[in-house]
């Protein structure tokens, strides 16, 4: 094999820094990081309000609707209030690593929407540029990099808490991120794969100009949804939000937050929802992508609207699921991820490999995925059937029963299993 | 490297963000030396006497470790998935024998119950199979809607 042809083509990058770094340049990157972290805090600030109001809508309520015009500034009065409110330290907590927590949540959230390819390319007294805060050749694994390290700000935030719920809350979350992360990453390699490029500017352009050229439609509907599904649940909403979940642990990892503290974790947690809508839209729907009128002067503008267009939709989405599902069992939660979602997408990953090199590849890795689908779930009968005495661990929770496998036996205390 | 200046940037933003609320809340918000009750921690009302816990299931780990599987994995697919076109049916060669590799082991683990959670299948076959079409008939026929053997939420307590 030629070592050559190992080496990757270098992806396009920005033309912004195609002269080097100057002070017009500079200027240029602090005016579109000043204006994305605005348009972000706008953004999470309706998109708090939107939800309300749209599961108000839903829920045959009228929601928010005293503060500005429909309500509108709510999000606004309730964050002010939030600053005016009592810093509450917990006694038995880590008090250092409880005063970093929310930082670890905050800044992965500000920074996965770098890569996010908003618009197409503007020239603004001469210097012409990408609208997208970022565009570095590992792109994609930068979100992922990202989405990682989000999982520690939850995770310390509830261990450091020193309470019960928040413990358990954070156990859970880090269980159910990093399951759910192996099909997101498993997904994108799809993606990456027909691409042959992590940039998320190159992504996009690979899509452009057909709408069946857009990923979720040209690699199988599959792994649009498996990413979605893995989305839903790496953002911790509904129904995959185990980890906040009221009915059993009050407020889940946040419980002994208060005051800004508290804030700044919910305003992650809705900045997540926008970044990883707007992700879904650059991985699987060409991102900018759509027709563009002839209008002189406003070339740029349409591109934008694509974007926040199909934004919104996955926004809605995201709201939708939250009003119309019910929350999972933890255990219903693993199984979707580990027995489903990863080798389903790990599969589709080969057939996707296999038809890019030939239609008789992609057939036989089809096969052979039949057949990798069939043991895996033979595995996991064989698994299931287990005796206790034989696994390598013993399940969860069952010292609880007397004689397990005999749910009379069990008694009152035992009623609820886990 | 110039093209991650911007997130160099953006991160101070964020730092700076987050740092400003704090010292604004810091502040505004009312200085008052908080009571006891007000720094326990939270136990619905009840005042908590023992240590706060450390101990959870060992299962979490164990989903950690078999998480470790499948991301190396990941991490070798990517450079793998940008350089496909070049390899071509080698490529795709060297991964199938990758993934039977991963697929065994996963297979070894689940096959020995490692991601089987809670008692629930073990339940599932001892139970009754119970529906909405059950449900209805069993209060038809006068029974009580739930009660002994029920795993749907309502203790017997609560069901008397």
């Amino acid at each position: 094999m030629n070592p050559a042809a190992l080496v990757p083509a270098v992806p396009a990058t920005d033309p912004l820094y195609a002269h080097g770094v100057g002070l017009a340049v500079l200027l240029i990157v602090l005016i579109k990081v000043v204006v994305v972290f605005g348009a972000l805090m706008v953004a999470v600030m309706l998109m708090i309000w939107f939800e309300r109001k749209v599961i108000s809508d839903m829920q045959s309520r009228i929601g928010p609707n005293r503060a500005g015009p429909f309500g509108i500034m709510q999000t606004l009065a309730d964050g002010i209030k939030l600053f005016f409110k009592e810093d509450l330290i917990p006694e038995r907590s880590d008090r250092f690593v409880f005063k970093l927590a929310p930082y670890l949540t905050i800044i992965p959230a500000f920074l996965a929407f770098a890569i996010v390819p908003i618009g197409g390319e503007v020239t603004v007294a001469g210097h012409t540029f990408e609208l997208q805060l970022a565009d570095p050749p590992m792109g994609i694994l930068f979100l992922l990099a990202m989405s990682s390290i989000a999982v520690y700000g939850i995770m310390l935030a509830g261990w450091s808490s020193g309470s019960k719920y928040p413990l358990l809350g954070s156990v859970r979350a880090s269980a159910q991120m990093i399951s759910y992360e192996a099909a997101l990453g498993l997904t994108v390699v799809t993606v990456v794969l027909v691409t042959g490029s992590l940039s998320t500017r190159s992504i996009v352009d690979a899509q452009a100009l057909h709408f069946w050229q857009w990923n979720a439609i040209r690699l199988g509907v599959i792994p649009f949804l498996i990413f979605f599904a893995a989305v839903v649940a790496e953002t911790n909403r509904p129904p995959f939000d185990l980890v906040e979940a009221e009915s059993e642990l009050v407020g889940g990892f946040h419980t002994e937050y208060s005051s800004i503290r508290f804030a700044l974790f919910f305003l992650a947690e809705f900045m997540n929802t926008i970044t990883m809508s707007a992700i879904t839209v650059t991985l699987f729907f060409g991102g900018p992508d759509g027709p563009v009128p002839h209008i002189p002067h406003l070339y740029w503008l349409w591109p934008i609207l694509w974007f926040l267009g199909k934004t919104i939709v996955f926004l809605f989405v995201f709201v939708w699921l939250r009003a119309a599902l019910p929350r999972m069992r933890y255990d219903q939660l693993m199984d979707l991820g580990w027995k489903r979602l990863i080798p389903l997408s790990l599969g589709w990953m080969l057939i996707v490999a296999g038809f890019l090199v030939d239609g008789w590849w992609g057939v036989a890795m089809a096969a052979a995925t039949v057949v990798g689908g069939v043991l895996i779930a033979r595995a996991f009968s064989v698994g299931a059937a287990r005796e206790e005495d034989r696994a390598i661990l013993p399940p969860v929770g069952v010292r609880v029963w007397r004689r397990p496998g005999d749910p009379a036996s069990a008694g009152p205390e035992g009623g609820d299993g886990r | 490297m110039a093209d991650y200046l911007p997130i160099l940037v953006l991160m101070v933003l964020g730092f700076l963000f987050a740092a400003i609320s704090f010292i604004a809340s810091a502040l505004m918000a009312p200085r008052k030396r908080p009571t006891a009750a007000k720094v326990a921690p939270y136990e619905c009302g009840i005042v908590p006497r023992i240590e706060p816990p450390t101990r959870f299931p060992v299962r979490f780990y164990l989903v950690a470790m078999i998480f470790i599987i499948f991301d190396i994995e990941i991490v070798f697919l990517y450079p793998w998935a940008v350089v496909f076109h070049q390899l071509g049916s080698f490529g795709l060669v060297e991964v199938i024998v990758f993934a039977t590799v991963v697929l065994v082991s996963f297979l070894f683990l689940v096959s020995n119950g490692a991601l089987t959670w809670g008692p629930a299948a073990r339940l599932e076959r001892a139970l009754p199979s119970r529906t909405s079409e059950s449900t209805i008939s069993r209060i038809a026929a006068g029974l009580a809607p739930a009660g002994d053997g029920d795993r749907s939420g309502t203790g017997p307590g609560q069901a008397a």
